[in-house]
């Protein structure tokens, strides 16, 4: 490939085929059960920089789908770095994710530190025109995606309703600060898990991913829920998680995305990086409401 | 009857000099409790003032968003930058006149500094206004003016936004340095400012 004798506007163009022609390629070490009846589904965080390691992470995620048909794609904020303009919105998502997009693949996106708020009324990101919503793609599983750029009362308060409403077993938040971190650059947002912990446990949230740090990082279960950080989509901060008690597993000398199978009440995982290797996969059980009033209430 | 007159007014007077000496006497025994309640009483007027300033301008722009198609959800990205761009263009039309100060007044400005005060001291908030700053000199600071489409916005600290009144959907309270904005997010636009807001 002679992308130096390229112009500029096709360089986009060319990584997208080429990276087409390698996912055509591409066997990953798939580590997650795959059944038939499961719900899957990925993650990229902190993916929108339009950046040769976007489209190598993207070439990947394209590849894990052959092999793993996950359904939608949770994206964990930042998803458009420095504008947000029609060609951005080209280069950073529309072109690297182009294979998915054509195949009608659901994008559920949060917002971040970097992301216009309009971005939300982008239809391919399925926000519906709002900071923050929920979903439930399948009986029993439901979603809720937060602004934690802009926690105020008022959104404080459809989340309370919102999970009070809620009567599915899975239930999942995602959002772009993580309150549980280990990263030297930001760590816990401390004020975040402040407001936003007690009602995680007031309504038995069981999973909670977030981005911002550049890195992969799983904590180990706090107060009977899942913390994942998953921010290296396109971003790297080499070294940067510290050594914490918090860390079950991390990983930040590569960029990453996750596949998540959620079976009953098992949650299998799988973080892959830009090389194809796996960086951590494993299966959790997800705490019986007994277990977690438990823990909600051991400290 | 004039019996009666004077009888009335009598009583009145006394009971009128029975309050005041009431109230003097409560303000001589508890100055301080006088004090904190006047306070309050500003406080409330000051923040009333406040949101009748911020429904006015609600108000004006639902008239400006009315006048033309409004932000809908879209599979084609250039519908929302379009239908920015018109808004932000409607609502200068609109205010035209508008300048720093028509919604933060002075008055406002040092309440909302008095009670961003104690809060700026938190270790957490202090972190989270440091990430990713926006670069000041990108900023116009300009009224009706864009905030520059490739900065970041600062994360506004939980805290912050709770010892500030709420605001109505689509303005926010954000942060350039050390400068407090309102901030209008449908129309990505600086509708009034406080300066050096935090120390």
């Amino acid at each position: 490939m002679h992308l130096r004798r390229c112009p500029t506007y096709l360089v986009p163009i060319v990584l997208v085929v080429a990276g087409l022609a390698a996912a055509q390629e591409i066997a990953l070490p798939i580590a997650l059960p795959n059944a038939p009846t499961s719900l899957k589904f990925a993650i990229i965080g902190d993916s929108g920089t339009g950046s040769k390691s976007q489209y190598a992470v993207a070439e990947k995620l394209i590849a894990a789908r052959r092999q793993f048909p996950y359904e939608f794609v949770l994206m964990m904020g930042d998803n458009l770095y420095g504008g947000s303009g029609p060609k951005d919105f080209q280069k950073k998502f529309e072109n690297p994710y182009k294979p998915l997009i054509d195949s009608g693949m659901k994008f559920y996106a949060t917002l971040g530190n970097h992301d216009n708020p309009n971005e939300a009324y982008y239809k391919g990101w399925n926000m519906k025109g709002e900071r923050y919503y929920t979903f439930k793609p399948k009986a029993g599983v439901r979603f809720f995606s937060l602004d934690s750029n802009y926690m105020d009362q008022k959104q404080l308060d459809w989340l309370d309703k919102a999970l009070a409403a809620s009567g599915s077993d899975w239930k999942i938040c995602f959002f772009h600060h993580p309150i549980y971190s280990s990263g030297g650059a930001h760590g816990s947002n401390l004020q975040l898990r402040a407001q936003l912990e007690p009602l995680f446990l007031k309504y038995g949230v069981d999973a909670v991913f977030a981005g911002h740090e550049h890195f992969y990082e799983r904590i180990k279960p706090q107060k009977g829920i899942y913390y994942f950080t998953s921010g290296g989509a396109a971003k790297l901060r080499e070294g940067d998680v510290g050594k914490s008690e918090l860390t079950a597993k991390s990983f930040d000398t590569g960029y990453h995305f996750m596949l998540i199978e959620l079976a009953k009440d098992k949650m299998h995982f799988q973080a892959i990086s830009d090389q194809g290797k796996t960086v951590d996969s494993g299966t959790l059980t997800r705490f019986s409401d007994a277990d977690k009033k438990k823990l909600s209430t051991a400290d | 009857m004039y019996e009666t007159v004077v009888r009335e007014k009598t009583t009145v007077r006394s009971t009128v000099s029975t309050s005041a000496a009431l109230v003097l006497a409560l303000a001589i025994a508890f100055p301080a409790a006088t004090r904190a309640h006047k306070r309050v009483n500003h406080q409330a007027q000051v923040i009333a003032d406040f949101k009748a300033r911020v429904d006015q301008y609600v108000a004006l722009r639902k008239k400006a968003d009315d006048s033309a198609p409004p932000l809908k959800k879209t599979e084609d990205p250039r519908d929302i930058r379009e239908a920015q761009q018109g808004l932000v263009e409607r609502i200068g039309a609109a205010r035209s006149g508008a300048k720093q100060g028509d919604i933060f007044t002075p008055e406002i400005s040092t309440l909302f500094k008095r009670l961003l005060r104690p809060q700026v001291h938190d270790k957490g908030t202090k972190a989270i206004l440091k990430e990713d700053k926006p670069n000041p000199e990108t900023v116009s600071f300009k009224i009706n003016g864009p905030y520059p489409d490739k900065q970041p916005l600062v994360t506004s600290p939980p805290n912050i936004l709770a010892a500030l009144p709420p605001l109505p959907k689509d303005l926010e309270y954000r942060f350039v340095d050390k400068h407090l904005i309102l901030h209008d997010s449908r129309a990505n636009t600086i509708i009034d400012y406080i300066p050096n807001a935090i120390p």
